[in-house]
C-alpha cells in the first residue's frame, strides 16, 4: 500500500497477564478496517494502541507515517468512539457532543447549526438537554458517535459502534457512517462482534485471537478455509465449505 | 427461608446497637462543651477577648486554607498525572507529616525561622514567630498534607480515560484539566476546602510551638480554650469551645451538602429507595 494512514510495525505491549503480540498491520488512507475477535482477545487494547494511549511499549504505531506518540494528543485529530462510550457525566449531551467544537473555540452559530445536523443524522435531538447518566444505552452511543463525528476527524476508531442499536436504527447508521466516510474520506477502524456487519461496512477484515492478529482477510473472503484451526473455528467453520449460521 | 431471615435480621440489630452506643458517647461528648457553654455565649460574643480570636482565627483559616490548595492542587495533579523521577519516594515525603505529631511539626517550624533564615525575613518585614503569619504558617504546614493526600484521591478518582477522550478531542493538557478533571473531582475538592478550614480553626499544637500564646496577640479560639483555662476562667474557655464546635457542626453540614450527587445527572432522580 503506497499511502498508509496506519502503520503498526512488530508492536506489543504487555498489560498485567494480557499481551498485544508482535502486530504488523497497514491501513490504507480512507479504507474501512473492521476487527473480529474473542472477548479479551485484545480489540480494545490494539485500538487504544492506534491512538496512542500506552506509555510503555515495543515496536511502532504511525499516522501518516508519523509515529503517533510524537504528535500531542490534542493534535492527532483522531475520534474515538470507546466500548463504554466514555461521555462526560457532568455535561449535557449537547455540551458532549460540542466539547470538541468549543475547544476549538468555534462560533456558537455554528456549533448549533452542527449539532442539529448530527443530531439529525443520529435521531437524536430529543435528548440534548439530558445528562449521560440518564440516557438508553443506544442513546449513549448516539452521543459518543456524534461527539466523534462532529469534528470530521482523519481517522475514526469505534470500539464496537452499533452494539447497542436495534436493527433499523444500525441499517441507519451504516448508510449515514458510510455517507460521511464518503464526503470526508476519513480512514476507519471499527471493532465489532458482528461478521455481517463487518462484511457490509469494511474493506478488509482483521481477526485477533488471544492478543494477535492472526488473519487480514478481504471482506468478500471472510470465511475462505485457512489451516489455523483457531480462526476456522471462530467463524464458525468446521470443514472446508460449510459455515455455521 | 426462616433462618436466612433470623440470622441477617442478628447481624443487622447487632450493627444498630452498636451505632447507638457510638451515638450516645458521641452526643455526650458535645452536650458537655454545649451545655457548658451556653450559659456564657452571650457574654463571649461582647467580650473584646473572645470576637478578637474569632476574628483572628477566621482570618488565619482562611488564608492558610487558600495557601493550602493552592500548593495542593498542582502537587496532586503532579503526583496522579505525570512522570517525574522518585516520584513515590516524593510522595512519601510530602505524606510524612501525616504521621507526625502537631507540636513536632511546630517545633520544625521554630526551630527554621528562629534561624538566620527566619531573622533574615523578619528583617524584610516578613515576621514569623509570635506573630499572625506564624499561625498562618503553622495551619498550613499542618494541614498541606491532608490536603494533598485527599485531593490526590480525589484526582485518581477520576478516569484517565474521559481525559484522554477529551484530549482527543482537541484539549490540550490544561483543557482536560479545567474541563473535565477538576469538574469531576469537584466534590472532593469542597470537601477538602471545608475539612482544611475547620481543621485550620482547631490547630493549636504547631501554633502554640511557633507563636506562642499571648492575650489579645496571638489568640486563636484553640488558643482562647487554653489560656482562660489555665487562668480558671471555665466559662470563657467553654463559650470559645462552643463556638469552634458551632463552627465545625456547620462544616459539616456543609461537607454533606456538597456531598450530594447532582441528581440531574443521574437516573437515580426519580428514585427514592430500593
Ligand atoms: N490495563 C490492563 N491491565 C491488565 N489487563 C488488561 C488491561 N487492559 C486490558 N487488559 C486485558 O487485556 C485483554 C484484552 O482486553 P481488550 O479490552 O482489548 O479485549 P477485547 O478484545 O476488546 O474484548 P471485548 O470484545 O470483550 O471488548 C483482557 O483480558 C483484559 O483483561
Ligand atoms: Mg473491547
Amino acid at each position: 500500500m503506497v499511502n498508509a494512514m496506519v502503520e503498526i510495525n512488530n508492536y506489543s505491549v504487555q498489560l498485567g497477564k494480557f499481551k498485544l503480540n508482535q502486530i504488523n498491520l497497514n491501513i490504507g488512507e480512507k479504507e474501512i478496517f473492521a476487527v473480529l475477535g474473542r472477548t479479551g482477545s485484545g480489540k480494545t487494547v490494539l485500538l487504544e494502541s492506534v491512538a496512542g494511549f500506552y506509555r510503555k511499549f515495543s515496536g511502532k504505531v504511525m499516522i501518516q507515517g508519523i509515529p503517533v506518540i510524537d504528535v500531542p494528543l490534542e493534535k492527532r485529530n483522531i475520534g474515538f468512539v470507546y466500548q463504554d462510550f466514555g461521555l462526560f457525566p457532568h455535561m449535557t449531551v449537547f455540551d458532549n457532543i460540542t466539547y470538541g467544537l468549543k475547544i476549538r473555540k468555534m462560533d456558537k452559530g455554528v456549533q448549533k447549526e452542527r449539532v442539529d445536523k448530527m443530531a439529525e443524522i443520529l435521531s437524536i435531538g430529543h435528548i440534548l438537554k439530558q445528562y449521560p447518566g440518564t440516557l438508553s444505552g443506544g442513546e449513549r452511543q448516539r452521543t459518543a458517535l456524534a461527539r466523534a463525528l462532529i469534528l470530521n476527524p482523519q481517522l475514526l476508531l469505534m470500539d464496537e459502534p452499533f452494539s447497542s442499536l436495534d436493527p433499523a436504527t444500525k441499517e441507519n447508521m451504516y448508510e449515514q457512517i458510510n455517507k460521511i466516510h464518503d464526503i470526508f474520506g476519513c480512514t476507519i477502524l471499527f471493532v465489532t462482534h458482528d461478521f455481517n456487519e463487518a462484511q457490509r461496512m469494511a474493506d478488509r477484515i482483521g481477526i485477533m485471537v488471544n492478543g494477535e492478529l492472526k488473519a487480514v482477510r478481504k471482506s468478500t473472503d471472510l470465511f475462505e478455509w485457512c489451516q489455523d484451526e483457531e480462526i476456522n473455528q471462530f467463524l464458525g467453520r468446521n470443514y472446508e465449505g460449510s459455515v455455521h449460521e | 427461608m426462616r433462618w436466612k431471615i433470623s440470622t441477617f435480621d442478628f447481624f443487622e440489630i447487632l450493627t444498630i446497637i452498636i451505632t447507638f452506643i457510638v451515638i450516645i458517647f458521641t452526643t455526650a461528648l458535645i452536650l458537655a462543651i454545649v451545655l457548658k457553654g451556653i450559659p456564657y455565649l452571650g457574654a463571649a460574643f461582647y467580650s473584646e477577648e473572645v470576637r478578637f480570636s474569632i476574628r483572628l482565627s477566621l482570618y488565619t483559616a482562611s488564608i492558610a486554607t487558600l495557601i493550602c490548595m493552592l500548593l495542593a492542587i498542582p502537587t496532586a495533579y503532579a503526583l496522579t498525572r505525570t512522570v517525574f523521577p522518585f516520584k513515590k519516594a516524593c510522595q512519601m515525603i510530602i505524606e510524612l507529616p501525616l504521621s507526625m505529631p502537631y507540636l513536632v511539626l511546630g517545633l520544625s517550624l521554630l526551630i527554621i525561622f528562629s534561624s538566620d533564615f527566619g531573622k533574615a525575613l523578619k528583617e524584610l518585614g516578613f515576621k514569623v514567630v509570635f506573630d499572625k503569619n506564624g499561625i498562618i504558617i503553622a495551619q498550613t504546614v499542618v494541614n498541606l498534607p491532608f490536603a494533598i493526600r485527599f485531593i490526590r484521591t480525589a484526582f485518581e478518582e477520576v478516569d484517565e480515560r474521559l481525559e484522554f477522550i477529551s484530549g482527543s478531542l482537541g484539549a490540550t493538557k490544561w483543557e482536560r484539566f479545567i474541563t473535565i478533571t477538576l469538574p469531576l473531582a469537584r466534590n472532593g475538592i469542597f470537601s477538602t476546602i471545608i475539612l482544611t478550614w475547620s481543621r485550620a480553626l482547631g490547630e493549636f499544637g504547631a501554633t502554640l510551638m511557633l507563636v506562642g500564646a499571648t492575650r489579645m496577640k496571638t489568640e486563636t479560639l484553640t488558643t482562647s480554650i487554653y489560656l482562660n483555662l489555665a487562668t480558671g476562667d471555665t466559662g470563657a474557655s467553654m463559650a470559645s469551645a462552643t463556638v469552634i464546635l458551632i463552627i465545625s457542626l456547620l462544616s459539616l453540614f456543609l461537607t454533606n451538602w456538597i456531598g450530594r450527587k447532582n441528581k440531574q445527572e443521574s437516573r437515580m432522580k426519580d428514585v427514592n429507595r430500593w
